[in-house]
């Protein structure tokens, strides 16, 4: 278990981190590491140097106005949830964030890492696709805007190319009436969940107008649920019709934690849970 | 209930010194908290070379070819190794025992000859400068297999239709036992209800906080084998090393630095380690093996691989007529070397029913092979699937004749009066307590208090259960257990205490520390029993050319027995004293006596300093008349004896939550009730039943080495293999009673095990309780959530 040698590059600013990735194919960013270092020492990958962008400040910000939150992706975990705006303003991020996995994996875990690396069952991936929000990518032509709907593609994949750095994921806030909603089934506390919702409610004199939900731990990627959605537009909650869409809505994906029926099970538990909560 | 010394053997409670009993801090923890604890990967040796092992990808396939010449290229590679290297210098092993019956376990070579027989054998090793070029150098071994049929389920592994592992042995038993006693089908005919259930328990491992880890340094000129070692019982170990490698045993010195935790794993013989030795004398050069994570999960042992099938006859008033159960258990491809893998049904075959009067016992095991890691055993060996079988049929008798749990027990206990006995399946028993713990348990869940929640939570949709178990724990074992089968393991252990000129005591022990607090125990005894300052005494373990010869730390023995052993060097030591002390002092012996590091004087007055007299011993021996006898050396041993164990016995509860929409249980509230005879030290005890009742949760809720239909295992590795942590624990509640055992000065049982045997079973009848309302039950541990919501029919 030790891991395969590379080298090491600390890099100054952005743009030399950049240079860098566009020069070497083999060349991998090294954010928190969280993720990274356990992959190489299980010698999953053989990359050519690991590029630190710890020393970034730019990408250490968390930048809050009226209608948006800037998270800088060397944000750690720990630092997004002792800030006090974010705290006031995106509420549930703490909340989101107190479920992935303990203090020492959250001082050093980022948030761009998170977003960047794509864990289908990581909850702040499928949080960033509820809102939709905006991930900014810096590559050798600049940067550029991907939503996070159009971002995750498959198993571990994303819209991230080769020479392109994630900097920062721009979040709305203060989105009229719009209530959210987060809840997972693990067996211990911080593990990734057999299951997890993020969801949200638009309600008019408690009619509900709106209702999204995207699913985490269920598939290859945060899942949303469209067919589901429009159900409860129409209907009161009803578990077997909920469990039932739910399958046309999602190839419910078994892993070590639990199987597919399970997975599908405790997500229509969790829908019932939200609509019980934000009804 | 703290800082009690009950034990009238020991003397008066609140004299001097008296530190058998109280709660003393261990200095120990001080210097492990500050991270320097010294490991076995601590040790850097010069000209050390480090080990990588190219293990088997596969369960069960044929060795074609070994391909070693682009490895040995690799910069940095000193050499590569197989079997055809290792066993020029290390002979190969049998992992049988002669006084069980007839097990049938095939030759093991230390690294695979011709065939691999479990994913994670090791097949060749690579010998480096770094670790890490070694893992470099590993992935460029090509080794050609042809894939054979993998043997992995223990149910099939008696059909004809089955693959059998071993060519030599007709079909894949290893080992099996069958115990009748009185007449158990009449006792079924006459009973008024007959109640059955069978329970599954999955393979787990014990997952030590400190790997498996070795270094082996062979001098040539001295012909000495330095063995730095991370084991339980040093002695064993030398043994073993002298006779493989066909040394001279006194010239192999084991040295066990701190170890960090090892619950049994770190007992038994594991060929990559015996190849680390191996490795050292063929290269001449101290080499190094530390098993990473990855490692640990496919070659430490695995156990409680069990299916058992149970059945209780009751009569109508409620007492036990007859019980019988039906174990099957799958070990792997081999009996483990030299404990053997069958300890562990045979252990289930003792200990079903024994904590109740049981007329008519029968019990039948059945060990095979399979083409999995090896299991052998494991903390609380075997217990908690007898506490669990037994157990659950209690509960589902006592249901049936709708009769209140506890008073179903109370009146099946073998009672607190009624020793010496024996359990059903025929083993001598003495001093135990189950009625009085049982009381004392029921007190302190406050049952009726309990039984309202429920109800309570039932009306409001919340499904709450709790239980209540009684179990006997095997400690101290006598030399029956191995010994007698023929296995170098000493049931005797010595100690060693000297005087030394700075007046500071200092004792050797044979017993091993693992971090469960081993030297406060012994120093506390040592200082007790010779009127010392605790500070004033210093503690030795783990090296064997430095502590008498013993058997270590397992099966719950280093108090009772080690600590017996100490306590009497303790006191020969202290006549020796008072007598030098009597001449110096010119005063009658008897009016002499050892308080806070000085010899008093009862009737008061004068006193000297044990430094002053050491002093006089060892600088200035002229001042005493000639042949004093002045030794301030003593040594004792201690093994027991007329009995082959000696058992402790407890009562435990738990309250659960089950959520019936995730099948996640919550243990709400954990109580145990111990008798271990004396406590030397009351908090040790209770952190030895808490951290216990923790592993026993790992088995009953979480852990599971889990393995696909090709036989590879999928969840090695800490993210995936589930291990209870801090936020998944319940306050544990524990409290004693005291019996203590007649076999020694002492008193002290052993404390180690008993959570870890009991808990599986009380949460599962808690959780089955829970269910009633909703007429399931759940019979498999872990008791993940899937299977919660299979059984309710959910999914
Ligand atoms: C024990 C444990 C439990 C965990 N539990 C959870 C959990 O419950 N939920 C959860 O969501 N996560 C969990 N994690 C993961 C944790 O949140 C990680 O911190 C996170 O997934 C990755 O962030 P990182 O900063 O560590 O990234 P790294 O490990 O450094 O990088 C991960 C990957 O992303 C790439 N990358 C990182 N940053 C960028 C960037 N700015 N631009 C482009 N590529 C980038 C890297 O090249 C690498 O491929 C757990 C981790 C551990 C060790």
């Amino acid at each position: 278990m030790k891991s395969p040698a590379f080298s090491y590059y600390q890099a100054k600013d952005l743009a030399d981190a950049i240079n860098v990735k566009k020069t070497d194919d083999d060349a991998v960013i090294l954010a928190g590491g969280q993720s990274l270092l356990p992959t190489l020492n299980m010698r999953l990958s053989n990359p050519s140097v690991l590029i630190d962008i710890g020393n970034i400040s730019e990408l250490k910000e968390i930048k809050v106005d009226d209608s948006n939150l800037i998270m800088g992706a060397m944000c750690s975990h720990s630092q997004i949830m002792n800030n006090k705006e974010v705290n006031e303003k995106l509420p549930i991020l703490n909340k989101i964030l107190s479920q992935v996995a303990h203090p020492a994996v959250r001082n050093k875990g980022t948030h761009g890492g998170s977003i960047a690396y794509g864990d289908p069952a990581a909850e702040l991936p499928a949080f960033a696709v509820l809102v939709n929000a905006e991930i900014i990518l810096s590559g050798s032509d600049g940067e550029r805007i991907v939503s996070a709907k159009e971002f995750y593609k498959g198993l571990f994949e994303t819209a991230i190319n080769s020479d392109e750095i994630l900097t920062s994921v721009k979040y709305p806030i203060n989105r009229n009436g719009m209530k959210l909603f987060f809840d997972e089934v693990t067996r211990r506390h911080g593990d990734y969940a057999m299951a997890g919702l993020v969801g949200s409610i638009k309600q008019n004199n408690k009619i509900n107008e709106e209702i999204n939900l995207v699913f985490f731990g269920t598939g290859d990627r945060p899942n949303e649920a469209p067919k589901t959605c429009e159900y409860l537009l129409k209907n009161e909650y009803n578990y077997s019709d909920i469990k039932n869409t739910l399958k046309n809505d999602i190839d419910f994906a078994s892993d070590i934690s639990s199987s597919s029926d399970m997975k599908a099970h405790l997500s229509a538990i969790l829908v019932g849970r939200m609509m019980k909560e934000l009804n | 209930m703290d800082d009690l010394n009950q034990n009238p053997k020991l003397g008066a409670a609140d004299r001097p010194n008296s530190y058998i009993g109280r709660s003393v801090p261990r200095e120990r923890a001080k210097k492990l908290l500050e991270g320097k604890g010294k490991y076995v990967d601590d040790i850097l040796l010069p000209r050390m070379a480090h080990l990588s092992y190219v293990r088997s990808p596969f369960a069960h396939a044929k060795i074609k070819s070994i391909n070693i010449e682009n490895a040995k290229k690799y910069p940095g590679v000193l050499n590569v190794f197989t079997i055809d290297d290792i066993e020029k210098v290390c002979t190969p092993w049998q992992g049988v025992l002669g006084h069980l019956g007839e097990m049938r376990s095939p030759t093991q070579y230390p690294l695979a000859k011709d065939i691999v027989r479990w994913q994670g054998e090791p097949v060749a090793v690579v010998v480096a400068n770094k670790r890490a070029v070694a893992e470099d150098a590993s992935e460029l071994v090509e080794i050609d297999y042809e894939d054979l049929d993998a043997q992995l389920d223990m149910e099939t592994a008696m059909d004809k239709s089955t693959k059998v592992i071993h060519d030599d042995l007709e079909n894949n038993l290893f080992w099996t036992r069958t115990v009748n006693q009185g007449n158990v089908s009449e006792a079924f005919k006459q009973s008024h209800i007959v109640e059955e259930v069978t329970l599954d328990f999955a393979r787990h491992t014990g997952v030590t906080l400190e790997t498996r880890a070795i270094v082996a340094d062979w001098d040539s000129s001295e012909e000495k084998m330095t063995v730095y070692h991370n084991g339980q019982a040093p002695h064993m170990m030398q043994s073993i090393i002298a006779k493989h490698l066909n040394l001279s045993e006194g010239l192999v010195r084991i040295i066990s630095c701190d170890v960090g935790g090892s619950f049994g794993i770190k007992v038994h013989v594991y060929p990559d380690e015996m190849v680390t030795v191996a490795v050292s004398k063929l290269l001449k050069r101290p080499v190094k093996f530390v098993a990473d994570r990855l490692e640990s999960y496919s070659t430490d042992i695995h156990s409680r691989c069990h299916k058992i099938l149970g059945k209780i006859g009751v009569d109508d008033k409620g007492k036990i007529l007859a019980f019988e159960i039906d174990d099957l258990s799958g070990i792997g491809p081999f009996s483990v070397y030299p404990r053997t893998s069958a300890i562990e049904t045979n252990q289930v075959l003792n200990l079903s029913a024994a904590s109740y009067v049981v007329p008519n016992y029968k019990a039948k095991g059945t060990v095979v092979f399979q083409n999995k890691t090896p299991m052998c055993q494991y903390r609380a060996v075997g217990h908690p699937i007898a506490v669990a079988i037994t157990e659950a049929l209690v509960d589902k008798a006592a249901n049936a004749l709708d009769m209140d749990r506890y008073e179903f027990r109370k009146i099946n206990l073998i009672p607190d009066n009624s020793y010496p006995t024996k359990t059903p399946s025929g083993v001598p028993l003495e001093d135990l307590s189950h009625e009085a713990c049982i009381e004392k348990l029921k007190k302190m869940m406050n049952i009726s208090e309990l039984e309202k929640y429920k109800k309570e939570s039932l009306a409001n949709g919340k499904y709450k259960g709790f239980s209540i178990i009684n179990m006997v724990e095997v400690t101290n074992p006598s030399p029956a257990f191995y010994g007698v089968g023929g296995a170098p393991i000493s049931s005797q252990d010595g100690a060693s205490i000297r005087l030394e000129g700075s007046g500071a005591v200092h004792i050797s022990t044979s017993i091993t520390e693992q971090g469960q607090g081993t030297e406060a125990v012994m120093q506390q005894i040592a200082a007790d029993q010779l009127g010392v300052k605790i500070d004033t005494v210093r503690v030795t373990h783990g090296d064997t050319d430095a502590t008498p010869y013993g058997g270590g730390t397992w099966a719950s023995r280093g108090a009772g027995i080690g600590g017996e052993a100490v306590l009497k060097a303790s006191r020969k030591l202290k006549e020796n004293i008072l007598n030098i002390a009597a001449v110096i002092m010119q005063s009658e012996v008897n009016n002499l006596d050892v308080q806070n590091d000085q010899v008093i004087r009862k009737d008061g007055g004068e006193v000297i300093s044990l430094k002053d007299l050491a002093q006089i011993v060892y600088y200035r021996g002229h001042e005493l008349p000639p042949g004093t006898n002045a030794e301030l050396i003593a040594t004792a041993s201690f093994s027991i004896e007329g009995i082959p164990f000696v058992f402790t016995n407890s009562a435990m509860g738990c309250l659960v939550d089950v959520d019936v929409d995730t099948g996640l249980t919550k243990i709400e509230k954990f109580w145990a009730v111990e008798d271990c005879g004396t406590q030397i030290n009351p908090k040790l005890v209770e952190e030895q039943i808490r951290g216990g009742v923790v592993q026993g949760i790992g088995g009953a809720l979480y852990e599971e080495c889990i393995y696909d239909e090709m036989g590879n295992l999928t969840n090695g590795n800490m993210a995936d293999y589930l291990v209870p942590m801090a936020y998944e624990m319940p306050d544990i509640i524990v409290d004693h009673v005291t019996t203590n055992s007649g076999r020694s000065i002492l008193g002290a049982k052993g404390a180690g095990e008993a959570g870890t045997g009991g808990a599986p079973g009380a949460i599962m009848n808690a959780i089955n309780d829970a269910l009633i309302p909703l007429n399931t039950q759940v019979t498999s541990q872990p008791i993940t959530p899937e299977k919660v919501l299979k059984a309710l029919g959910k999914i």
